[in-house]
């Protein structure tokens, strides 16, 4: 079973990766002549995202990354589609409700839209102590306990860091990401 | 006198040598070693250029990965302005610029490290960045030479430094040299010339410091040494010579061609100064028979014994000489009055009253008949002053034996003076 079903990933994965790569090939082209401003920032989202996750090391390294979307997205659909990182490694991303019941253990990584009060501090209670690495990608509440934030402007998509939060996740970020957002957090 | 001009001096030779000895030793050694200098800074720099380009790349690689291009400037401009960077560029995976950094312009020098750089370093390198493995972008590197164009400053100065002082210093030897070699060589000219032109031969040359010179020297002293003995050896020889072909062997007298000599030369020199000159004729009365009953040896010992007592009778400047056998000349020069020659021949003829001892035991009398001549009363040529004193002679020894004549000028016999 397991190997079967490694199988079918691999073949799905290739046939992904083809489709990237045609994409790649088709995209600049097909988006030069009409770039919206809307697929713009959903590429750089997605580049971020998977920058950020690729400079994240848990405790117990996963064989497949598990990123979970939580909540109304903006940017998202690049990301939705999934994709491999460099290592190899596949990255699964799923939506997944604000109340799962399971959202520790059923994902690594997760991406947080707009959510409630309640929704929000009920979310980052389960995620206490468990090494899930969170992104908000609304910039206004990263005091609350999200590991990163994304501030998604037409130039470019920056981010802040919380270090108490990064810090008591267990999630390791590489420094000099710290160091991209630190110096990017005075700016307006 | 031009080929002497041309052809150089032993100075100019070894000082010329010394010099193209020593630049050419410091121009290879400098030019090597600029050469082998230039060439591991080259590696040094391209090493440097990596190294610089790998530090650019972990600091800038975040930010390419998330596309910040801000960041990636800052990052940039942090590093390659304190290295040796002239210009950095940081582009994306897709080939876009993402950040750029320029060393500004900063006039002539800037340029010629700049021009220097790309003469001499295989650039701009270009690095991949890696984000696990993936290339996600790529930095593109050049450096500027101001460290190759340091050492190349310094290494040009450092050759010119080199070269100078080692010309002094091969100036300074050749000087030293030269003096060690030239002043013996001088010494040895100035005794060979003395004893060439001078025939000083007692000069030596003195010792000098380099082995060969000294030997040359010291040969050459024994060489003169030699010459010197050869030459007072020929000097004495010619002077026995002199005098035997001028003297009598027997009595040590002046012979007769000594004589005329001096006769001809008085003679000049009363002429020229008006004055008047004696010749007197001696010869021994009884010769023969004391030859004849005492044997040779009596003889020989009468002539010796009459030379000496007639030599004794005159002045310094006066000449005796023995002409032959029992024959001799005196001659007076220069003579004051007759009365004085005639007053002389008294005193010769006085000192013949002793008896002369002779081998075996036995003593003998002799006496000396004298005929005077003087100049120019009787003649004016030697040969006539002696012909006259001659004759005076055996006009004197037909009147008595042990007497003296005058000779006269046109009848020849009067005046006899008789001793008693």
């Amino acid at each position: 079973m397991k190997v079967a079903g490694s199988s079918t990933e691999r073949s799905l994965s290739w046939r992904r990766m083809l489709l990237v790569a045609v994409l790649g090939i088709l995209a600049p082209r097909v988006f030069a002549q009409a770039p919206s401003p809307a697929d713009h920032r959903a590429q750089a989202v997605t580049q971020v995202v998977l920058g950020i996750l690729s400079y994240a090391r848990w405790p117990v390294e996963p064989a497949q990354l598990r990123l979970c979307i939580v909540g109304p997205t903006q940017y998202t659909d690049d990301l939705i589609k999934g994709t491999t990182q460099a290592t190899g490694r596949p990255v699964l991303v799923q939506r997944l409700l604000a109340d799962h019941p399971d959202i520790v253990n059923a994902c690594n990584a997760v991406y947080i839209g707009k959510l409630s009060g309640d929704e929000r501090s009920q979310l980052f209670a389960s995620l206490i102590g468990h090494p899930v690495l969170s992104i908000s990608e609304g910039g206004d509440q990263c005091t609350v306990g999200s590991l990163f934030c994304l501030r998604v402007g037409d130039e470019q998509v920056s981010f802040e860091v919380n270090l108490d939060s990064v810090a008591r996740s267990g999630v390791r970020i590489h420094p000099s990401v710290l160091q991209l957002s630190r110096r990017r957090a005075p700016e307006p | 006198m031009s080929a002497l001009n041309v052809r150089p001096t032993l100075r100019s030779v070894i000082g010329r040598g010394h010099m193209i000895l020593a630049l050419v030793a410091v121009s290879l050694a400098s030019v090597s070693l600029t050469l082998l200098g230039v060439l591991a800074l080259r590696v040094y720099a391209e090493h440097n250029l990596h190294l610089i380009a790998r530090s650019i790349n972990y600091t800038v690689e975040a930010a390419v990965v998330f596309n910040d291009s801000a960041a990636a400037t800052e990052a940039l401009s942090l590093i390659a302005s304190t290295e040796e960077v002239a210009r950095a560029e940081v582009f994306d995976a897709n080939g876009k610029l993402l950040a750029q950094w320029v060393r500004p312009d900063t006039g002539m020098l800037s340029r010629v490290e700049l021009e220097l750089a790309h003469t001499l370093l295989e650039q701009p390198i270009s690095q991949p960045i890696l984000h696990q493995g993936r290339t996600v972008g790529s930095i593109h590197l050049s450096g500027h030479g101001a460290s190759l164009l340091r050492f190349l400053l310094s290494g040009l100065a450092g050759i010119l430094i080199c070269t100078a002082l080692s010309a002094w210093v091969a100036l300074h030897l050749a000087q030293r040299l030269l003096r060690g070699i030239t002043g013996p060589l001088q010494s040895l000219a100035a005794v060979a010339h003395a004893a060439r032109s001078e025939r000083d031969f007692d000069r030596r040359v003195p010792p000098a410091q380099i082995a060969e010179l000294d030997s040359l020297g010291s040969d050459f002293n024994a060489l003169l040494g030699e010459m010197e003995a050869w030459q007072s050896h020929l000097q004495s020889e010619n002077e026995t010579l002199a005098h035997q072909a001028n003297h009598d062997s027997l009595t040590g007298l002046p012979n007769r061609a000594f004589f005329e000599g001096r006769l001809i030369r008085a003679l000049r020199s009363a002429a020229k100064l008006n004055e008047r000159v004696a010749v007197l004729f001696l010869d021994s009365d009884r010769f023969k028979d004391i030859n004849d009953n005492f044997g040779h040896a009596a003889g020989d010992a009468v002539l010796v014994a009459v030379a000496e007592r007639v030599r004794a009778q005159l002045r310094e400047d006066d000449l005796v000489a023995r002409l032959g056998g029992d024959e001799f000349a005196i001659l007076l020069a220069p003579l004051h009055k007759l009365e004085d020659a005639q007053r002389i021949a008294d005193k010769i003829i006085a000192s013949m009253d002793q008896p002369i001892s002779v081998p075996g035991n036995t003593q003998v009398l002799t006496s000396l008949s004298i005929g005077i001549a003087i100049y120019p009363d009787h003649g004016a040529t030697p040969g006539t002053l002696l012909n006259a004193a001659d004759a005076a002679m055996y006009q004197a020894k037909r009147l008595s034996l042990g007497g003296q004549q005058t000779a006269e000028p046109e009848s020849p016999v009067v005046n006899v003076q008789h001793r008693s």
